[in-house]
């Protein structure tokens, strides 16, 4: 693991990594992967660093994961949110990315519900010049890097389970089915599935998925070395063109809030015309998987069924990848430089 | 002074500490912008775009470099000529040489922290970030915390205006001479609070000097909207107004497109600005008021004003400054200071402001300064109250972005920007402009396309520092101002 490609202090966005830094993320977190079926599960990489966890909007189950994930790297973490905050008393959110900073933080990971805010905190890390990582853990509607990364690896290991490896992604047709407008975990899978070569289909009611996703994500991806890398992605406002022959599909949550924009009428139609049954899966290829993010609203955007059939859902591999990944982004951002 | 009324406020005497009747200074051989060639004549912009500096120098009384001194004697232009001589010893002599001489600024609207958030920014400190940016007069947004909807919340500016005295001092920052201040030009509401329910005392508040209405927010009743027109035809003020349909609106903060999408920040439909212009137009159609369209930020917004002022509708519209230098590609930072209402354009949309406004379809470019503290801007991008500061800014970095830079593919000549920041608004609020003519009141601005500055909070007049351009440096400076006292109504 010391000489992979890797030169990245923060990791915000996936709109520029390339092939090579996904390969490099996917060969870490199967090494700890391996890590992780042992009987030790912990490393002693991140011994005496700060991984601080400002989760300014609530999580459980992200934050979990990175903490977890930071424990198994024997890092020390500390864990911001919002209930114990002085954010309502005027403070701003570079203050608490500097009291932080003031306790030591190595590492930050940063969850907020207003995009660009961990862009905002790592332009200030470097201001000052502390060499402070930031990643970003969920940020409003823009990007979920860990998570996206973590599907990543959990398609690798499902099309190869012996030697998984970005390159069997390639031509790979993936539906993303959903309420598309307002997802983070959307937006990062749509660079790193592309990357890899993989089509990405689109499938949501136009209200959930403007035409214009199509030239905001298929401009080619430019390596730095000049290598062109084309960028498939198909935009569907009906859901089986998106699943014909799809090799996975991935579902994802539909906020209930939705209904009072008048972005759908309602939660029965959306299951209608947009709801993965078993029925619809027949579209697809063979060996179809399907991929949520969670949490599921379970007999909405996905039957109860689906969800719960191991031969077809890989939900829960998400959850156990997601531990490993997270351990591979802190070590490259941090760990390696030791 | 409780008893102030409209009436005494104004004009204010000259305070004979800070303007000496005696005062003679001359400028030399600055480059002199567009003379008074159509620049003050509204109806002759084509003259002046297409000729610029070149038919200023084959006017007599400039160099064939287009320079010239000129001479300012008790407040008015004495003279104009390829070189004065004979001047009188005490004359003050300012090199002007490598800078332009042209017409005082006059912005159309800028928001003051004054009454309510006097952290932001007071009249005081407006009015002395304005004179330092070459603006001589500045409209006052009345939505203010109270608002200006009455005639006694109206005379507080005007007497905050009574301690604006011209100076000819330099600029410099360790000037011992007064610091100039501009004068600011008080708008007052539509409705009470601004709050687009019930209208203010329309007729009142016009008899006591002010500006025009506007409530710097949407109006969304249209009844109210009709009602209004209807009503201000006899008062000749201008209604500036907003065209905006805030349900359309929802809760963007970014203009729709494909930049909106991959930054995840909610977006706006331009349909939210144009179909609240078109029920505007229509309005107009029927009920000739006097108009003016602020902050028009769309293309299909420029291409609806071009279509009706084909028509002959009266309308007049201005752009906010930061829509014809910024656009979506330049939010990848987040940067708080780049949330603006309406938000900034798409790439499209920026060509489309930066043509009207070089075509004269859209008559003036506003400022729209918006004074916030850091800790108000130090928050997430959707959060961000909109808007940014610009009177010492918008100047030198209009210049540097479309005259002497490349950095655009449409141009401005001198002449063509200086229309738009000084005839331009002073047309759209029915103001005499200030001209660069003999016998003129010297209302004037001196700018050093040159001079390089770094934009720190300590070398900002402005109370806030919330800009794109914090930390950055920058180049052009006003290097003098003149600001007469006589301008009060």
């Amino acid at each position: 693991m010391t000489n992979l490609p890797w030169n990245r202090h923060h990791i915000i966005s996936l709109a520029d990594f390339i092939p090579a830094e996904y390969d490099s993320i996917l060969q870490t977190a199967l090494s700890f992967q391996g890590v992780l079926a042992r009987r030790t599960k912990k490393v002693p990489t991140l011994q005496g660093q700060v991984v601080a966890n400002l989760f300014f909007e609530p999580s459980t189950r992200t934050r979990s994961s990175f903490e977890l994930a930071a424990k198994r790297l024997s890092a020390d973490t500390l864990n911001f949110s919002p209930g114990s905050s002085s954010l309502t008393k005027g403070e701003t959110i570079l203050d608490t990315a500097k009291t932080y900073l003031a306790m030591g933080t190595d590492l930050m990971v940063i969850r907020h519900s207003g995009s660009g805010v961990p862009a905002t905190i790592a332009l200030e890390m470097d201001r000052l010049g502390v060499g402070v990582g930031v990643l970003n853990a969920g940020d409003g509607q823009h990007e979920h890097p860990s998570q996206a990364l973590l599907d990543l690896l959990t398609l690798c290991n499902d099309l190869n389970p012996e030697q998984p490896s970005i390159e069997d992604l390639r031509g790979k047709k993936v539906a993303i089915v959903g309420d598309i407008l307002h997802s983070r975990v959307a937006r990062s899978n749509l660079w790193s599935l592309t990357a890899c070569g993989a089509e990405v289909h689109l499938a949501a009611p136009p209200t959930l998925l403007p035409k214009a996703f199509l030239e905001a994500f298929s401009a080619p991806l430019i390596t730095p070395t000049g290598q062109t890398i084309e960028r498939k992605v198909f935009v569907h406002w009906q859901l089986l063109p998106a699943l014909e022959n799809a090799d996975f599909v991935m579902a994802l949550r539909l906020q209930k809030e939705r209904m009072s924009g008048h972005l759908l009428p309602s939660l029965r139609e959306y299951h209608q015309q947009f709801g993965i049954t078993r029925d619809r899966l027949k579209h697809c290829a063979p060996n179809v998987k399907i991929l949520h993010p969670g949490p599921t609203n379970r007999g909405v955007e996905i039957t109860s069924d689906l969800m719960d059939d191991p031969k077809l859902s890989l939900v829960s591999k998400q959850v156990a990848s997601g531990v490993a990944v997270r351990m591979a982004l802190l070590y490259l951002m941090g760990g390696a430089k030791h | 002074m409780a008893t102030d009324s409209p009436s005494t406020t104004s004009p204010s005497t000259p305070s004979p500490s800070t303007i000496s009747p005696s005062t003679t200074q001359v400028i030399r051989q600055a480059s002199i912008v567009g003379l008074d060639l159509g620049l003050d004549l509204g109806l002759d912009l084509g003259l002046a775009r297409e000729s610029g500096l070149e038919d200023a120098a084959s006017d007599e009384r400039v160099n064939v470099e287009g320079t010239a001194d000129v001479l300012i004697k008790a407040g008015r232009i004495e003279a104009i000529a390829p070189t004065l001589t004979d001047l009188p010893a005490d004359t003050q002599i300012i090199n002007g040489r490598g800078q332009f001489l042209g017409p005082g600024l006059i912005d159309l609207y800028s928001q003051s922290g004054q009454p309510g958030h006097e952290s932001r920014e007071t009249y005081e400190s407006l009015s002395r970030a304005a004179a330092a940016g070459g603006f001589t007069r500045v409209g006052l947004l009345p939505n203010t915390e109270p608002a200006v909807d009455s005639a006694s919340v109206m005379a507080a500016i005007q007497r905050a205006n009574s301690a604006t005295r011209v100076s000819s001092a330099a600029l410099a920052a360790h000037s011992a001479a007064p610091e100039n201040r501009s004068q600011l030009l008080p708008w007052a509401t539509i409705t009470l609070g601004a709050q687009g329910k019930q209208l203010t005392e329309l007729a009142e508040l016009a008899a006591a000097g002010a500006l025009g209405f506007t409530d710097g927010e949407p109006i969304v009743n249209r009844v109210l909207l009709r009602r209004l027109l209807e009503y201000m035809q006899p008062l000749k003020k201008p209604v500036a107004l907003w065209p905006c349909d805030p349900n359309l609106a929802e809760a963007g903060v970014v203009r729709e497109g494909p930049q909106a999408l991959r930054l995840g920040l909610p977006g706006v439909s331009a349909i939210a600005e144009t179909t609240a212009l078109a029920t505007l137009l229509e309005c107009i159609a029927e009920i000739p008021a006097w108009v003016h369209v602020m902050r028009i930020s769309t293309a299909r917004g420029v291409a609806l004003l071009r279509q009706a002022k084909a028509q002959g509708l009266p309308v007049s519209a201005s752009v906010p400054w930061h829509h014809l230098v910024f656009d979506t590609q330049d939010l990848e930072g987040y940067d708080p200071s780049l949330r603006h209402s309406p938000p900034l354009g798409n790439p499209a949309d920026r060509q489309a402001l930066i043509a009207g406004v070089a075509d004269g379809v859209i008559d003036a470019i506003a400022i729209d300064h918006s004074p916030y503290t850091y800790e108000e801007k130090t928050v997430a991008f959707d959060t961000a109250p909109p808007g940014a500061i610009g009177l010492e800014l918008a100047l030198p970095v209009l210049w540097q972005t479309f005259v002497s830079g490349a950095q655009s593919d449409t141009r401005l000549s001198p002449a063509q920007l200086w229309q738009a920041l000084s005839a331009g608004p002073a047309q759209c609020l029915g103001l005499t402009p200030p001209r660069l003519a003999v016998g003129s009141p010297a209302e004037l601005v001196l700018f050093d396309p040159n001079a390089e500055w770094s934009v720190l909070p300590e070398n900002l007049r402005s109370l806030s520092s919330n800009t794109p351009w914090l930390n950055q440096t920058i180049k052009g400076k006003v290097s003098h101002i003149w600001t007469p006292t006589f301008l009060a109504d």
